[in-house]
């Protein structure tokens, strides 16, 4: 895996076929996780062809009747979060207004990035107009695995990469039959550190791109 | 930092109703330091300084109020947010 560099115009990282299948697949996930239709399903163009003012219709009064309470899911809380700690109107009122919206934008954004994870080759190309949509999926995306993983403070963050460290170096030494780590942590916790060091390195980007501006 | 208690002295003598509310970002483990910033930077304008002031807030203090402005203002900023993944709450300002 190679993070984002400036090449041709765009930010391309490259990823090898393993990599883009992982990824991909977590994209698709939490696509699925939002609401969003199974993604490679349809595509994108007829979906949006198809829907006629019937389904618009149905498919905003189900938004209303869905948004009149926080979602059960923590992880899928994180990515709608309350817009008020203690008052219940504002929050109620902020989610009716805005969650549907909210979800359209985020599985859209996600089903953008399954798409060129999805094409062949190893790069990962994204248009500088695109850079900090794509990281805003990617926090998405992020977020989700950080809940999973149980992520609530910036010390747990470090004591997943300490974990981590000490797995990749018990692996390294054979001695991992001692080790009292579960496994699938620990590769959910390599995924994260992945995609967060891919996403550091497409907003370094959009910084110098900006910057250049 | 000078900035932001300006910002929140402002907004707790407020009488105006279209200035009565704020927008607050909550620290997260999970964004970026570098990505916080740049969000700060195209959304809300400020330069790459008062960015990083406002993240290092949001990263040393637990939070930080972002804007302030009409509860309708608010909602629009906090969405925004929400979208970029940042947790951010609105409230009435001084409370």
């Amino acid at each position: 895996m190679k993070g984002f560099t400036a090449r041709d115009g765009a930010a391309v990282a490259e990823l090898d076929d393993e990599e883009r299948m992982v990824v991909a697949r977590i994209v698709a996930d939490v696509g699925l996780l939002l609401g969003g239709e199974q993604f490679g399903m349809d595509s994108p163009i007829d979906r949006d062809a198809g829907t006629d003012e019937a389904d618009e219709i149905f498919r905003h009064l189900r938004g209303l009747e869905e948004s009149l309470t926080e979602p059960d899911d923590p992880a899928v809380l994180r990515l709608l979060p309350s817009a008020s700690k203690d008052d219940r109107d504002v929050a109620d009122e902020f989610r009716r207004l805005t969650e549907h919206d909210l979800r359209d934008l985020k599985v859209a954004r996600l089903r953008t990035m399954w798409s060129q994870l999805s094409e062949d080759g190893p790069d990962w190309a994204v248009a500088p107009a695109d850079a900090m949509s794509t990281a805003a999926a990617l926090t998405d995306v992020r977020l989700v695995l950080a809940s999973r993983l149980r992520l609530a403070s910036d010390e747990d963050a470090e004591r997943l990469h300490a974990e981590i460290d000490l797995a990749t170096h018990a692996l390294a030494t054979d001695a991992d039959d001692d080790l009292e780590v579960d496994p699938e942590r620990v590769w959910l916790g390599m995924l994260y550190q992945a995609l967060t060091w891919l996403q550091e390195s497409l907003v370094q980007f959009a910084m110098e791109e900006d910057a250049g501006e | 930092m000078s900035t932001q208690e300006e910002i929140e002295r402002d907004g707790a003598v407020a009488t105006r109703a279209d200035d009565a509310w704020v927008t607050i970002v909550w620290n997260d483990p999970v964004n970026l330091m570098s990505y916080v910033t740049h969000v700060f930077q195209t959304y809300f304008g400020f330069s790459r300084h008062d960015a990083e002031a406002r993240m290092r807030e949001v990263h040393e203090k637990g939070r930080s109020v972002v804007s302030s402005g009409g509860r309708e203002k608010m909602e629009v900023d906090v969405q925004a947010m929400h979208g970029y993944g940042l947790w951010a709450t609105l409230q009435r300002s001084g409370e």
